[in-house]
Formats: structure tokens, sequence, C-alpha cells
């Protein structure tokens, strides 16, 4: 084999391997807003933000008192939770139930959400970037193959790796949890029909309150694995926000395996997208792939969420 | 009924409000209009220039100031955004009436506000805004003190003649006013010297994930890998780089990013032996360079890096202007301005018309490389602190 | 004449005589700039809150319109004449319109406005990239044709007029009719009928046609554009969103209240409090959404609506009104 080819299969090779890793970290942020727009219906445009203050939360943490990123999903998680539970329940169901022309006021208070809270965190740690510099940030496994008398080296980031990894585990997770348990149950029943769940006997104000703060959760943990890759000032929610519904939408709304595999194909598209057509139109792919999928495939690309 | 007041009202409001703003009282001190990213994403610029400017002041004000006068600057925060950096600027010329203005960080923002300036005839100097076409117009009110990105190169570029002599080239650089402007100067300056060049390709700032590209990079084998970056990209290219082992005989950064300080913290090793372009290095052998350095350390606890020496440059050439100037109308002063002839903590100031370039400060640019964890200016020799390490070692050689 | 034309004629009267008394060139910017956004706020209440598609897109047609200008002048032409890129630049969005309705019609509610707000995106990519033809992320700058301010200001008080005077007879004609049926309720319109898909495009093409008018100003006026302002998500296509609700949608005057809201309140911050306004802005649009969900003008038009008719009569209970 010629080192030419040895190196375009070996490109390919990364290129499919960033594309996969970083697709399970975008599934995660993916998965928080699934549930929410299945669920209850509603665009959450400070689903970035929400992410964002859990980033900062894990930087605290770091920095504070030397907590590593993974162990203080412990802490994350919860917190996010409380925090989802409290926006839903005190400024989007109260809106909610207003009577107003249009029904999309939910979506801009989530945009007056996402303001305050980024602009809070800009007050509190000014613009100034911030970074978890664990010692394991720039690991890397290699992999060297030999074949045709050349050697292909593939790397693996590990903590792309270990977030990987947790994405899945949460994915499977929610699966789970949605598929077998009774407050999963409700869950899935409020998302199909509001009022016949409400029927019932199902409390659905409160399961929109836990579905908010999983979705919160989730988003949180996405913004814990993300601190030590990558870095974090408060701005940073905008563009994680689009690349959410992007694949909410890929997914299905409210579709778990959707959403991961949605994660899985915006990061494989980004990836090969930016290496084999051009790099500046990468944030381009996502989004036409977007709308082929709402217009040809509205249900999802498992043909199995809601339209 | 009601609409109709409540329009009347709020027009009524809005007028009165505004036409009241009262002009600043120039008895005391001598303003000058200031904008600046202190939000936004050049908030950190931002935040180092406004701390050199205020250092500036207050250096100048202990000597005396402007004939006795006190020089004062009015910041205002134009978040990088070129609108509210021009309506900035008109509020400066229109209602507070000053007759020059200093500043701005973005070529972006530089650019409208030289396009305001000059359309009310009111002088600007421009200090850190990068992009070529900024003093290429063929305006008479814009002045510039820092070299137009297509010349920050100019120390990479002798090195690349005498010592690297590279056959290829890769350039990825940020999607930007400065990333376009000072990645399209190294293609032209490689296309018309023999280098070729691999890949040039710009990426949307903020990527989380640049190893798709930076493997393409790896399997063209390019000689130097050239950088246009600001920081965090620039932090986790390296980073990334060194995560493929994409190998090279250099690496070389742009300024900006590749110059702060935080670039050594946040790409931990893989910014060693990493080389930049740049304006400016505190051992620089300009008088108060140093001083300037270890004051600013001192007053505020972190490096400034070129672009906070700019603005405290920009300072004394404002001060030396407003000195020299017969009176304080933006005539005088613009004449004034175009007569300079000081030598800063920046280098010299002079201003000079080349080529397409009009009333540009030109001045030589020099090399950095980290070395050990620290910048050493590399490149001319007689101003390098250390020897520059020309090929650099495999990622994974090192240890 | 009604009321609320007897109003609007008024105020625009009071307004076109302001520059003969007012010669601050920075109040007149201001006054540039909300008119700019009532102009805008007014082009997207067409199509969102009479025609029930709420599109998170409207930066695309912007985009378009200043760009229209900005390659006129680039190619050569005389600032003057780049003029007649308000024409053009509306034409083209309006074009553009066509063709991302077309796509993105077949969805339905907030797929409609996600897809839109993606090919926005996508248009802003294709602006940063076709450097031949944008100049990329460098920008377009040209110094504008007029110097008086005053100029600039009248040029934007007629096209609001026009476009308040088009809209409101739009609201008024067969058309509006239909595109309130459309909003209220797509399938029974269709049912009834009426093509929702041509009715929705006709309001898609004024809406897009004025925001391009918008966006050619814009370009004349500034001098500045690049793509990173003209196709912005957050600063156009959520703001016009943002200043249409606040004032109140699907109302003549709630754009117009939107618009100086928004301009007023955020140089007042900017000048007052130097940072931070944009915290303020965010939890002021919570505020509003939370206790006037139609909007500063739907809620208040309501109450008075509601208090008019308990005066009427005194036997209503409170909870009728």
């Amino acid at each position: 084999m010629s080192p030419q080819v040895a190196g375009q299969i070996e490109l390919l090779g990364q290129v499919l391997i960033s594309g996969i890793l970083l697709g399970g970290l975008y599934a995660l942020i993916g998965l928080g807003m699934s549930l929410i727009m299945g669920v209850m219906k509603i665009i959450n445009l400070a689903h970035g933000e929400l992410m964002m203050v859990a980033m900062y939360i894990t930087y605290g943490m770091f920095t504070l008192w030397k907590v590593d990123p993974y162990v203080s999903l412990l802490v994350v998680c919860p917190a996010m939770f409380l925090l989802g539970i409290a926006i839903q329940k005190f400024l989007i169901t109260p809106v909610m139930n207003a009577d107003s022309v249009l029904p999309q006021n939910q979506v801009l208070l989530t945009v007056g959400i996402g303001l305050v809270l980024s602009n809070l965190a800009l007050l509190l740690f000014t613009a100034n970037y911030r970074s978890v510099p664990v010692s394991y940030a720039s690991k890397t496994i290699y992999w060297d193959v030999k074949a045709g008398g050349q050697t292909i080296s593939l790397s693996f980031s590990y903590p792309f790796l270990v977030a990987f990894g947790i994405a899945v585990f949460l994915g499977a997770a929610l699966f789970l949890f949605l598929g077998m348990t009774d407050t999963g149950r409700m869950i899935r029943a409020t998302a199909q029909d509001k009022r016949a769940a409400s029927l019932l006997g199902i409390n659905t104000k409160r399961i929109t309150y836990i579905t908010f703060g999983l979705g919160a959760a989730l988003v949180g943990a996405a913004g814990a694995l993300l601190d030590p890759v990558y870095y974090l000032y408060p701005q940073i929610g905008g563009p994680f926000t689009s690349k959410a519904f992007v694949i909410t939408v890929l997914g299905g709304l409210g579709n778990i395996p959707g959403a991961v595999l949605g994660g899985l194909v915006l990061g494989l598209a980004e990836s090969l997208g930016s290496v084999y057509v051009s790099l500046g139109y990468k944030d381009a792919f996502g989004f036409i792939i977007f709308v082929l999928v709402l217009i040809f495939l509205p249900k999802g690309l498992l043909g199995k969420g809601r339209a | 009924m009601t609409i109709r007041r409540m329009f009347v009202a709020i027009a009524v409001a809005a007028a009165a409000t505004f036409s009241a703003t009262p002009l600043l009282a120039q008895a005391k001190s001598f303003t000058v209009g200031v904008p600046l990213p202190l939000t936004g994403a050049e908030a950190k610029f931002g935040e180092m220039e406004k701390q050199a400017y205020d250092m500036a002041v207050e250096e100048i004000n202990a000597k005396g100031g402007i004939k006795g006068v006190k020089l004062a600057l009015d910041i205002q925060d134009s978040g990088g955004k070129p609108e509210t950096a021009t309506a900035i600027v008109e509020k400066f010329i229109g209602t507070n009436k000053y007759p020059i203005v200093v500043g701005e960080y973005s070529s972006q923002c530089s650019y409208a506000v030289a396009g305001v300036a000059e359309k009310y005839k009111v002088p600007y100097l421009v200090v850190t805004g990068a992009a070529d076409k900024i003093t290429q117009e063929g305006w008479k009110y814009v002045y510039r003190l820092n070299p137009p990105a297509s010349l920050y190169n100019l120390g990479v570029f002798g090195f690349f003649e005498n010592v690297a002599k590279p056959k290829t080239i890769a350039i990825l650089y940020e999607n930007t006013d400065f990333g376009n402007s000072t990645s399209k100067a190294m293609k032209e300056y490689c296309d018309g010297h023999g280098v070729s060049v691999v890949l040039s390709e710009g990426y949307q700032a903020g990527g989380v994930d640049f190893k798709p590209i930076l493997q393409k990079v790896k399997s063209l084998r390019p000689d130097i890998v050239y950088m246009v970056s600001y920081l965090m990209d620039a932090s986790l290219l390296m980073r990334q780089s060194k995560e493929l082992d994409l190998n090279a005989q250099a690496f070389i950064g742009g300024g900006a990013g590749h110059t702060l300080p935080e670039f050594l913290q946040n790409a931990a090793d893989a910014s060693e032996l990493c080389m930049s372009a740049t304006l400016w290095t505190p051992q620089a052998k300009y008088p108060g360079a140093k001083e300037f350095f270890d004051n600013f350390k001192k007053k505020f606890g972190k490096e400034p890096d070129y672009h906070g020496v700019e603005a405290y440059a920009a300072t004394y050439v404002l001060a030396d202007v407003l000195k020299r100037a017969k009176t304080a109308t933006p005539e005088d002063l613009r004449a004034a301005l175009a007569s300079t002839d000081l030598t800063t903590a920046f280098g010299p100031v002079k201003f000079v018309s080349w080529g397409k370039f009009t009333n540009q400060n030109k001045m030589e640019t020099l090399v950095l490389q980290v070395i050990k964890g620290k910048y050493e200016t590399v490149w001319p020799p007689e101003a390098a602190t250390a020897k520059y390490v020309y090929p650099v070692p495999r990622w994974r050689d090192r240890k | 004449m009604t009321k609320s034309l007897a109003a609007a004629l008024l105020s625009v009267t009071a307004l076109a005589l302001l520059p003969l008394f007012v010669s601050n060139t920075y109040v007149l910017h201001m006054l540039v700039m909300v008119l700019l956004w009532v102009l805008l706020g007014q082009s997207w209440n067409l199509l969102g809150g009479y025609t029930g598609q709420v599109s998170y897109g409207h930066a695309a047609f912007f985009g378009v319109g200043a760009y229209t200008t900005a390659i006129m002048v680039k190619s050569g032409l005389s600032p003057a004449m780049a003029w007649w890129g308000l024409l053009l630049g509306g034409i083209l969005a309006a074009l553009v319109g066509s063709v991302l309705g077309w796509i993105c019609f077949r969805l339905r509610g907030p797929y409609f406005s996600l897809s839109i707000l993606a090919l926005s995106e996508v248009l802003r990519l294709i602006a940063v990239n076709w450097k031949d033809l944008t100049n990329g992320a460098e920008g377009i700058l040209y110094i504008p044709a007029f110097n008086s301010k005053a100029a600039y200001y009248w040029i934007i008080l007629a096209l609001a007029a026009v476009s308040f005077l088009t809209i409101r007879a739009v609201m008024r004609s067969k058309f509006g009719f239909y595109f309130l049926a459309i909003r209220e309720d797509q399938d029974c319109a269709e049912s009834l009928g009426i093509n929702t898909t041509k009715y929705k495009l006709y309001s898609l093409l004024i809406s897009a046609f004025f925001t391009g008018v918008a966006g050619s100003f814009y370009m004349n006026y500034m001098g500045f554009i690049d793509p990173g302002i003209v196709f912005s998500l957050p600063d156009i296509s959520i703001m016009m969103i943002l200043c249409t609700m606040l004032g109140g949608a699907a109302t003549m005057e709630g754009p117009a209240v939107g618009a100086v809201l928004y301009i007023l309140m955020s140089e007042a911050f900017r000048v007052f409090l130097k940072s931070g306004h944009l915290l303020f802005f965010g939890i002021l649009i919570i505020v509003i959404i939370i206790f006037f969900p139609q909007g500063i003008v739907g809620t208040l038009r309501e109450r008075w609506a509601g208090r008019r008719l308990r005066a009427a009569s005194p036997g209503i209970s409170k909870e009728v009104a």
C-alpha cells in the first residue's frame, strides 16, 4: 500500500472516530431537549444556557475543591434537576396557561431566560474564557494498525471516550426509566396526549416539572463532560441549542434511541462534511440534514417519533 | 384615543431624554472618546487595553498632563459589534463633540468606526484593528498605529527565507476579518515565493473538535502548519494536534491567540515550541517597553501582550498630538497626528504612505517561540533572546 | 377615517417635522434605528402575528436585502445609485422568501419556525464562505451617499409609513381574512376552500419584501455590513420576534411600541449602566411575557375593553370581562 493510500485510510478512520465520539456528546445534549419537546411541545431556547450553568458549577467545584468533573456529575445533575423544576414551575407554567394570540410565548420566555442566565454568568464570571485543566485533558489512546506494509495510527481522546460512554449509559438509563418505571410511563402518557393522561388521573403538572428537570439534568451532565475538552464562557450556549433541536428532530420528538442516533448522525455529518466537502460550511451540514429530515421524514430517522 | 396618547407620550419622552444630554465640561480635562469591546467575545482584549489606557493616562497626568490640563478617556463598550461601535462614535462626534477618536479592537469595528470618522472629518487613530483595507481606502482622517495584517508576518517571512526554507505549508484560519486578511497575506507570500500551499481553509470560531481537519492536514504532510486564531481555538488546535500526533517542522501562529499568556496555560505542553508572529515583546529594545511590562504586571497581576502596549503607546501618541496641535479642532489635531514622529514603548511611530497604504505606521515584526514554557523572541537575530528551535521534534519524541 | 388611522397619520406628521427642531445627530440616529425596527417589526408581524406562521429566520431576508445593495456598490455602482437597491433588495428578498416558503410551508407550527431558522443560518454561512461575492467575513464598507442624518430619517419614516399603510390595507382586504383564518385553524381554512399554501406564500412575500427593503436601507445608512451582523440569528431574527410580541402581535401598533421599547431601552441601559443591559432586557422579556401575554398593546386593549364592558353594565360580574 502506498503511503498516500494509507494516509487516506487513516484520515477516514480518524474522521469517523471523531464523528462518533463527538456525536455521543451531542446526543446527550439533544436527549434533554427531545424529552422536553416530546412531552411539553415547547422549544426550549435556553437549553444551551442550562448547559452553561452546569459547566460553571463543574468549573467552580474543580477550581475551589479540586473535584474531578466526572465526580461532580453527582452534584451537577441533581442541581440542574432542581433548577429545571424551578424554571418550569415558576416561569413556564404560568405562561403556558395564559391565553394568547400565538402559542409562541413560552418559546420567547425561554429566550428571556437564556438571556438572563448568560448575562448573570457574564456579571459573575466576566467574559474570560475558563478551562478545567484536568490532568487527563489531552490523554490519548493510540491504536496503530499495520496493513499492507504501512502503519495506520488512530488516536482516541480519553475524555471523549469517557464522555461517549457516559452519554450512552445515560441514554440507556433514560430509555429504561421511561419504559419500565411508573413515572416513566406517566411521562410517555403525558407526551402522547396530555388531556387523556390528566383524565386518567396523572398529575400532568408534576410530570411537566419532572420532565423539564430531567431535561436540564441531562444537558447538565453533557456540560460537565464537555468541560475537560472544551472551554467555558458565558455565551457558550447558543450554537449548542441549535444542535440540540437538530438532534431532536432527527430522532423524532421524545424518541430516546432516535436522539442518540440523531447525535451520531450530526457528529458524523460535521466531521465528514468538514473534511470532504468544506470546512467553512461545517455547521451548515447539520442544518441541511435537519431540514431534509423535517420534510421527508417527519417522524424522525427511526420513523417512530411524533410528527 | 389612549393608544394615540401613548404614541405621542413615548415620542416626547424619547426626544426629551436625548435632547437633555449635557455636553461634557472640557474645562478641567481634555476628554477623548475610546470605543472598546468590554463585553462580548473579545472582552478579554478590551479589558487588557482598557487597563493599559488607564495606566498610560495616570502616568501622563502624573507628569503634568497636557500643558497642565489633565487627559481623560471616555471609554465606552461596543460589545465588539460594529453597529454599536458606530453608534458610540456618532455620539462622540455629534453629541460629545470630541475632536479626535482613538481605539477599538477588532478589524471589523475599527473599519466601521474609520468610515464614520472619515465621513465627519474627525481624525481617528486605529490601535489594534489589523485588516489591511482600513488604511487602503485613501482616507485622510484615519491613521493607524499598528502594522496591517499583511505585514504581521514580515518576521516570519524573514525566518522562512533565512532558516526554514519550507516547501509546503498548510494554512488554517478563523473565518473573520482578521483571520481572512492575515492568512491571505501568508498565502500570497507563499504563492510568490515557491512555497506550495497544500491546504488553506477557514473555520468558524468556537469549534469543539478540530481533529477531522487536523487529520486532513496530517495526511498532506506539510512542512509548516500556519494558524490564525484567537485564544481558545489556538489552544484547542495545538492540543488536538498533539493528540493526533500531527507533526510538522514548525507550528506557527499569525498573532492574536498564539501570543497571549493564557495560551501557555490552556494549551499546556502542546504550546511548547509553538512559534508566532508578533508585533512586540517585553524584551524589545524600545524605551519604556520593559517598564510597561513590569508595571502592568505589578498593577494588574497579569502579563500584557502586544495589544496592551499598543493601547499604552496610542495614549502617548495622543498626548503628544494634543501637546503639539495648534488648537483642539479636528483639522489641527489631524495635522499634528500626521506629523507625529515619536518613539514609544511599542516602537517608533511615524505615519507614512506607500503602495496602497496611507497614514500607516511601518514597523518591524518579530517571531516568538515558546521555549520551556516561556515566550522568547527568536527572530530576527538582532532582537532574539534565545536561539530558535527548528525543526521541532515530533510529539511522541518529546519528554 | 378610523381612530387608529388618524392616530397614525398624526404621529407621522409630527415625526416628519421633528428634524426641523432636532439637529443632534445622535438623537436622529436613535430615531432612525427606532423607525427601522418599526419597519422590521411590522413586516414580521404580517407573517407571524396575522398569519400565524412564526418565522425565526427573517434575518435571511434582511441579509439578502442588505447584501443586494452592498454587492451593487462592490461591483462599481455609486452609493447614490445604490438606493435602487432598496427596490431590488426587497424583490430579491421576496424571491428568496418564495423558495424558503416553498420548502418550509409543508411544516406546521414550531417545525416551520425551526426549519426557517436552519435555512437562515445556512444563508449566513453561504455569505461567510462565498467570498468572491460577499467579501466573506471581511464585510463590505462604503461611505454612505448622504451626509445629513435628516435625509435618512425621512427615508426610513416614509418606508415605515408605506409598510404600515400597505399592511393595513392588506389586512382589511380579502387577503387579511384568509391570513387570520389560516392562523386560527389551518385545516378548517383549507376545508373551506382556501388554498392555504398560496396565501401563506403571499403573506411571506410581502413580509420578506419589506424586510429586504429594511436590510437595504440598513446598508445604505450604516455603510458597513458583514454576515455576522445582517444574517444574525440573535440580533435580527429573534429581536424582530421579541419587538413584535412584546409590543403585541396581531396589532397594528404593537411592533411600533416594541421597537421604541427595544431601541430606547437598549441605549438607555448601555449609556447609564455601561453593561448589563442585556440582563435587564432578559428580565423585562420574562416580566412582560408573564404579565402582558398579548404584548403590551394587546393586553392593554383587552383590559380596557373589559373595563368598558364592566362600566357599561354594572350588573356583570368580574368573571365575564
